[in-house]
């Protein structure tokens, strides 16, 4: 039985940064995701027929968040090592086994990723930032990519190894831990962004400004829960808005 | 100068393949584009002021699922170059805030401008997609290769355009005003730059609090401590 080594899923390690390359409507992730497997496959199938009908069923509908997708990658290359084996699930299976690795870790990496780290990491760089220096873009730079291309590079090796048992209760509970931490550093951050856009260097900035500064946190506070406006169109309401208080004044 | 404004709208090429095609690894977010601009045209402190304000509000924005998010690559390369740009001649106060106000207007703009953008690109990705299907049962296995180097080449060729176009109508459009309203578009800036930073904080706040009482507690806590510290803690001038 062919095997899959270490030199091929590092090489799917390197392509997960283009499975989103091809993003589209119809099949998502689909045709990337055939692209990052196709080292694994090109190991498994030396037969050139069957290894484009594996291709082309890798290329059907997949979708999830992006970092954690190296997860699934090496679940899904160790179950190929299998089928390959003549030992493993046939296409349907692979595909069910993919639909739910998907969506699992789409819920669990959308909270981490774009709902806390992304903010907490912005946040950190735009403390640092008022300070007037080039540190707070390179620490928000570290401080996301630290985890999400460890995790993209490792995860690939790790799903491999630990296969569907990779998406237990353990990883669960690590990624929830680390959900709810960074949101309370983040709520304190957040407070004290405030304090230092109110009083920059102990020097409180005029009645307007802080009483501007309230009022949009009010505004966002009532609008947050609404997903239309946007916060982008509310944002550029608010500022013609406020070029068209200038000139009537 | 035009080196830097040809820096400015490859970088805007940069910035629309991080975003989503190739890596997604926040180099296009509106505070690493400002960094990297500020550092180019050599003037950080104004590509700061509006790249914190377009970072705060771009945080709220979530690529989740098949949502087509504001398009945040080329608004903060387009915003923060067209700020530095429009102050570039004028040591004036004045007219620095002003070009902060049209930058960060002009940025929110193209955000959202950029949005049926990527949906076209997304549209010619299906075309490639089924493209490369064919290729494959043809049995062209590099047709794979092929579809992503195109799409990949199709999103910095965009990315690129797209920020020449709105840079240079926005340098050409705005330019005298800024120079012409400087007066009025500082007063603007006064009272839209808390107000953007408060709208934004409130999304960031909200994403972390999750109605979780604990949370709204230590988020009052750390201001209180923090507000007394600043007042209290730092040395009168």
């Amino acid at each position: 039985m062919t095997r899959v080594k270490g030199s091929d899923l590092m090489r799917v390690a390197l392509r997960t940064p283009l499975l989103q390359a091809t993003w589209n409507y119809e099949r998502q992730q689909g045709l990337g995701w055939a692209w990052c497997l196709k080292p694994v496959l090109d190991r498994l199938y030396p037969d050139p027929e069957l290894r484009r009908a594996r291709l082309a069923e890798h290329t059907a509908y997949f979708n999830t968040q992006p970092t954690l997708a190296s997860l699934a990658l090496g679940v899904i290359a160790g179950l190929e090592e299998q089928r390959a084996g003549g030992a493993g699930p046939d296409a349907d299976g692979v595909s069910r086994v993919k639909g739910v690795l998907g969506s699992a870790l789409a819920a669990l990496g959308d909270r981490l990723f774009w709902s806390t780290l992304r903010p907490f990491a912005a946040c950190l760089g735009v403390v640092l930032a008022l300070g007037g220096t080039w540190q707070g873009a390179a620490t928000m730079w570290v401080c996301y990519n630290a985890l999400h291309l460890g995790l993209r590079w490792q995860g690939v090796a790790w799903g491999y190894r630990e296969g569907q048992a990779v998406l237990g209760e353990a990883l669960r509970r690590r990624l929830e831990d680390a959900v709810g931490r960074l949101s309370v550093i983040g709520a304190a951050m957040v407070g004290v962004l405030v304090a230092l856009l109110m009083i920059p260097g102990g020097q409180p900035r005029t009645v307007t400004f802080q009483t501007a500064l309230m009022g949009g946190l009010v505004l966002g506070l009532l609008t947050v829960i609404r997903a239309r406006p946007s916060p982008t169109q509310w944002a550029l309401g608010m500022g013609a808005l406020c070029v068209a208080a200038a000139w009537l004044r | 100068m035009n080196l830097a404004y040809l820096t400015t709208v490859v970088f805007g090429g940069i910035a629309a393949l991080d975003a989503t095609p190739v890596g997604q690894t926040l180099l296009s977010q509106p505070l690493v584009v400002a960094t990297v601009l500020g550092a180019v045209w050599g003037d950080m402190r104004i590509a700061l002021e509006v790249g914190i304000v377009l970072q705060i509000l771009a945080v709220s924005t979530m690529p989740i699922g098949a949502r087509t998010p504001e398009d945040y690559a080329a608004g903060g390369v387009v915003g923060v170059g067209l700020a530095l740009g429009l102050s570039s001649h004028h040591p004036f106060i004045m007219t620095r805030e002003a070009s902060q106000m049209l930058g960060v207007l002009t940025g929110l703009a193209v955000a959202i401008g950029g949005v049926p953008l990527i949906r076209w690109q997304r549209r010619q990705n299906e075309g490639l997609s089924r493209w490369c299907e064919e290729e494959l049962g043809r049995g062209r296995e590099g047709a794979l290769a092929a579809s992503h180097r195109a799409a990949i080449g199709l999103a910095f060729a965009v990315g690129v355009v797209y920020c020449a176009v709105c840079l240079a109508l926005g340098v050409w459009g705005l330019g005298a005003l800024a120079e012409r309203e400087s007066l009025r578009l500082a007063k603007a800036w006064s009272l839209a730059q808390p107000l953007w930073l408060g709208l934004g904080l409130a999304h960031v706040l909200h994403a972390f609090i999750q109605r979780r009482l604990v949370r709204g507690a230590v988020f009052g806590g750390a201001l209180i401590v923090a507000w007394l510290v600043l007042m209290v803690g730092t040395p009168p001038r």
